[in-house]
């Protein structure tokens, strides 16, 4: 590999499939994390952490008071040629107006709460309808209760994936914050994958330990995917990196994790160092995402 | 076709204003039918039910003695047989299932007469789903029916596979049926145990969900889920009326007059005959008895009749 086809597919423009509003850690804790906050048990934790991974995440962007975060972001995403963000539009109104505003750098994603039901269903049609989401995204581990991954109150949410035909994001493998992780077992998308093959489904932060197991999974089944939210690049398993430069080139999409627990900053930084074979990344840094989310379709 | 019995005032008032039948079947040939039971044979394992002809020719024969049959040679135009039936007792609207090519063609002759269900196989995963939207559109469906034990594999009611088609229920607005309770056929019952439907009911509290055959042994849980759950409803289907439950007309005749929904089994196996001497003979209260025939069936399917 060379860093001129990193530099150049760089310079072409990335996409980042996740990414963030600039919030304050307090508006952030509130809006987030409190949501399941009765579910942390343990007392550093619960007394001493305002963001639940911060034990992981050391430099988690940190902003006083913000004027205009959009304007914010668009500036930090301009840095980095960053040209399109994947924004969780399910419930922030300043996330839909992005959307709204810049439909040439933002596409929405919707996350999903199954324990709603048929409400859970409706809320992700109007936001496919009315706040351009073009895609779902769950976090099991962090719902209360806990879903499993492939939990029955799931299925009516991937059934209406299917029919709108956009994918899911959800996050796979041991959760950052000190909740139980059964719910997040890479082992539970296969039986997800043979009911809806249809179904597109990207795999969130970093499906570790069973990285293996999910790159079993990607050969196995056409419409899996594996995005590299919240891990900073020189922590990028071996087995996605060695996939990605073999059978797996239109399998492994970039995300980031800002302003959440990464800066852009530290990711692009690292990211020259990724051994990433020359093909791989324009597929990896944006044609992967582009094709999965419909971009410039 | 004489109705012998009619004593009952109240009950030959509401079978003089028009009675709904809200499951009926297209008659077929002995060999038709035959090879429909086909699915249910595969899953048998009894020597009785596995021999077919010379066997139990229906898979539930053993309980239903006297089920309509008809050789080839007697088959006329079906849907005109079926006409002629319902005439001779006062039905005035059934619901087909229009899986059945002679039933799709009586929805679209007569539609005042009849309405369209499907019945679903969640094993199909989305396919399932699709098939209830192509129907919808086609023939406007008044009810999404399925036979959880009869499906290869058999599915639990509660199962994932069938959230998906709950979901497009409520979107859609259709009521779903499913017969509950011990199977006829020799096959095994739990993924139709009544118990099941509580959670459906729970995660689904907009989905009408009406239970078809008998619901036994549990009727008493029948009763009970549907004092706890507002759009769950009970229908008499496969069941000749000297053998409803105590407990489905008890709850009729006191707290549940809403939600006891009148319905035979013909041709499959009772007559019309049969259903409507014996029916004179049920101890409903007067004020069941229309909404029992007729008015419980127009408001749950929304018939608009």
């Amino acid at each position: 590999m060379t860093t001129d086809a990193y530099f150049e597919a760089w310079r072409g423009g990335v996409v980042d499939t996740m990414i963030g509003i600039p919030a304050t850690a307090a508006d952030r804790k509130r809006d987030h994390y409190d949501k399941f906050a009765s579910q942390i048990l343990d007392k550093e934790a619960r007394e001493q952490f305002t963001f639940p991974a911060q034990y992981m995440l050391k430099d988690v962007p940190d902003f006083d008071s913000i004027e205009d975060p959009v304007a914010l972001l668009v500036a930090e995403m301009d840095r980095f040629h960053v040209q399109w963000g994947l924004l969780n539009v399910g419930s922030n109104p300043v996330a839909r107006q992005a959307v709204t505003d810049h439909p040439d750098r933002f596409v929405g994603g919707c996350s999903i709460d199954p324990n709603s039901g048929m409400d859970g269903v409706r809320h992700l049609e109007r936001a496919y309808h009315e706040h351009g989401a073009r895609s779902a995204q769950v976090f099991p581990a962090g719902l209360v209760p806990q879903v499993n991954i492939d939990d029955k109150k799931m299925y009516p949410l991937y059934a209406k994936c299917v029919e709108l035909d956009i994918p899911v994001f959800v996050n796979v493998g041991v959760p950052g914050p000190r909740v139980p992780m059964a719910c997040q077992d890479v082992a539970r998308v296969d039986e997800v994958c043979w009911f809806f093959p249809e179904l597109k489904l990207v795999m969130r932060h970093g499906g570790e330990p069973w990285v293996d197991l999910a790159v079993k999974l990607m050969l196995k089944w056409p419409n899996l995917y594996y995005s590299t939210s919240a891990f900073a690049p020189k922590h990028y398993p071996r087995e996605i990196i060695d996939y990605a430069n073999t059978r797996g080139a239109d399998k492994i999409i970039y995300a980031g994790y800002y302003p959440m627990g990464l800066s852009l900053d530290r990711i692009f930084s690292e990211m020259p160092d990724v051994a990433f074979r020359d093909h791989v990344w324009p597929k990896f840094l944006r044609e992967n995402a582009m094709r999965v989310l419909g971009i410039g379709t | 076709m004489a109705i012998t019995k009619g004593t009952n005032e109240a009950f030959a008032a509401a079978l003089a204003g028009g009675v709904i039948d809200t499951a009926v079947g297209v008659p077929k040939s002995r060999e038709e039918m035959f090879a429909f039971y086909e699915f249910i044979r595969r899953g048998t394992h009894d020597p009785e039910s596995k021999a077919g002809s010379g066997g139990l020719e229906f898979p539930a024969g053993y309980m239903f003695k006297e089920a309509p049959k008809w050789e080839a040679d007697d088959m006329t135009d079906p849907v005109d047989m079926l006409c002629a039936e319902l005439d001779a007792v006062g039905i005035r609207h059934a619901i087909v299932n229009v899986d059945d090519d002679s039933a799709a063609r009586a929805v679209r002759l007569y539609p005042d007469r009849f309405s369209a269900q499907i019945n679903v196989d969640p094993n199909e995963g989305m396919e399932a789903v699709r098939r209830i939207v192509r129907f919808n559109d086609e023939f406007e469906l008044k009810a999404v029916g399925a036979f959880p034990a009869g499906l290869t594999p058999q599915v639990p009611l509660n199962d994932k596979k069938f959230y998906p088609i709950y979901a497009k229920c409520v979107e859609l607005g259709i009521p779903f049926c499913s017969t509950v309770g011990i199977p006829g056929p020799r096959i095994p019952f739990g993924v139709q145990d009544v118990a099941l439907i509580d959670e459906i009911c729970w995660f689904f509290p907009e989905l009408t969900f009406v239970m078809r055959h008998g619901a036994e042994p549990w009727a008493d849980l029948a009763v009970k889920l549907m004092l706890k759950w507002p759009n769950l409803y009970y229908s008499t289907t496969a069941f000749a009326p000297k053998y409803y439950p105590r407990e489905i007309i008890d709850y009729a005749n006191t707290r549940g007059a809403d939600k006891i929904i009148w319905s035979g089994y013909f041709p499959a196996g009772l007559s019309y005959q049969r259903i409507f001497s014996e029916l004179p003979d049920v101890p409903f209260r007067d004020h069941v008895w229309p909404k029992f025939l007729r008015e419980n069936a127009e408001r749950v399917f929304n018939l608009g009749i």
